[in-house]
């Protein structure tokens, strides 16, 4: 069976699938966002938390992707709660790092200026500072879905969703018909959704950057 | 993306780490992290109580054997990962090669959400007759060169070409220009990614088990496959303090073997 009939004999199935992938990935790093930025906002202005923050980030995300899953099935068992678990976990280092370093990026100045405006602390942070760190927070969020994206097809170890699935299936019947298809379907599908995800974060970039910034 | 943007991400990405430059004390933090957890995980396991078959999973003989395994996996594709990107990222920031950079970056960037175990499967797939280690190799270091070969090429990149030109202005050859100006600025971030490729292959080398080549990942695989928590946990564990004590010892080297004055 040649790949393309492959690919249409399932076309529901993978379409599923890669809905599925898609969806957790952008769930997970929506989760890990929401996360990273209250880490980033709560520490960026005390150099040693920000540091902490940073640290403890980093030794999650240097923690290899098979060991992280392994580690979760004996607290959540397998299923879906491991995966989340394990992509959020990863997906959170870039978006801290971005976030703080975005955070802190912001010339002093500025706040002052909007201080002596009367704008309040929390204002501030959502008028000023938000607003500029935003294109390196969201480039932080780009590093962290391509990443998410491989990462996830692991997932399917700890029968979590995905085009991963597609992948096991095909080491499952190694050497027999269709291992092959099976493989390049998966991995070919995942690498497409990183492509479209690429593209719709420039666009994101584009529409939400504020006005001043754009050069 | 604007250019502000892109320094940003590649600060982001590739600088070397606080751990490299900052206090040495950060330096003891992972080492400190890394004995807690292996003394917690000696203390557990023998607190279990493993019963006799989960027992001969975790004899020292067997895990150094699947240890060995693993670091063969890592040494060896980082080896041929390495010979491969640092001569290649040379020549695509070479002036004849500029165009094509930013297409090799932004297949990079892609590369990343490539997922490993894909690769795996794919390679072991095509190629059934030759010797399992070898697949497992070829995918590890297809799967790390393109992160290595873009902290060479960004490292080289973010020379300031007036240094360039100041060398070329003393009389140095281009040749020599490289090897006594670029590369030595070069070095911190091709340092990071020497590193960077190390701890991303001690994970993929995790995967390698999959397909017959060994590794410490087998001990994941046969504690799913038999339901036995602590050889899972122990394999688990074992990996991730591997990664850590890797990364420990890039950023000793990134704090070390950096040329003096950059």
């Amino acid at each position: 069976m040649s790949f393309w009939d492959y690919v249409t004999s399932r076309w529901d199935l993978l379409l599923f699938e890669t809905y599925q992938h898609a969806s957790m990935v952008f769930q997970c790093v929506l989760l890990a966002t929401v996360i990273g930025l209250a880490v980033a906002v709560a520490t960026y202005r005390t150099s040693w938390l920000a540091n902490l923050a940073t640290g403890t980030a980093s030794v999650i995300f240097t923690i290899p992707s098979f060991a992280m899953f392994g580690l979760m099935i004996p607290v959540f068992g397998l299923g879906v709660v491991p995966s989340v678990v394990a992509l959020t976990l990863y997906a959170l280092l870039p978006i801290i790092r971005n976030c703080i370093v975005g955070l802190s990026g912001v010339d002093p100045a500025m706040v002052d200026a909007a201080r002596g405006m009367g704008m309040s602390r929390a204002m501030v942070l959502a008028r000023v500072e938000l607003p500029l760190a935003w294109p390196v927070i969201l480039t932080g969020v780009r590093v962290s879905t391509m990443l998410t994206m491989g990462v996830a097809a692991i997932a399917a170890y700890v029968s979590g969703p995905g085009l991963g699935d597609e992948i096991f299936s095909g080491l499952a019947r190694l050497g027999g018909a269709n291992a092959l298809n099976a493989a390049l379907a998966g991995t070919l599908g995942i690498i497409l959704l990183a492509l479209l995800f690429d593209a719709a974060y420039i666009l994101i970039g584009r529409l939400t950057t504020s006005r001043g910034l754009r050069v | 993306m604007t250019s502000a943007q892109a320094a940003v991400e590649v600060a982001t990405d590739v600088a070397p780490s606080p751990s490299a430059t900052g206090r040495a004390w950060h330096l003891l933090i992972t080492p400190a992290i890394i004995v807690v957890a292996g003394v917690a995980l000696v203390i557990g396991v023998n607190a279990a109580d493993p019963n006799v078959s989960e027992r001969r999973s975790l004899e020292a003989p067997f895990v150094l054997k699947l240890l060995g395994q693993h670091l063969n996996l890592t040494a060896v594709s980082t080896v041929i990962v390495l010979a491969v990107a640092i001569p290649l990222g040379v020549m695509l920031t070479r002036k004849g090669a500029r165009l094509a950079a930013p297409a090799v970056l932004g297949v990079a960037n892609i590369g990343q959400g490539a997922p490993a175990i894909g690769v795996i499967v794919i390679l072991a797939v095509v190629l059934p007759t030759v010797a399992p280690f070898w697949v497992a190799i070829l995918a590890l270091s297809v799967y790390s060169v393109l992160p290595a070969l873009r902290n060479t090429m960004v490292g080289l990149q973010q020379v300031d070409p007036a240094l360039v030109e100041a060398g070329r202005g003393i009389g140095m050859s281009a040749m020599r220009t490289l090897l006594r100006v670029e590369l030595p600025l070069a070095t911190p971030i091709m340092l990071a990614g020497i590193r960077t490729t190390l701890v991303l292959n001690v994970g993929v080398a995790a995967l390698a088990s999959f397909i017959g080549a060994g590794g410490l990942g087998e001990m994941i695989s046969a504690g799913v496959k038999l339901q036995q928590n602590i050889v899972l946990i122990t394999g688990s564990v074992l990996i991730a303090l591997l990664a850590l004590s890797i990364d420990w010892l890039g950023a000793l080297a990134e704090r070390y073997l950096r040329p003096k004055g950059v």
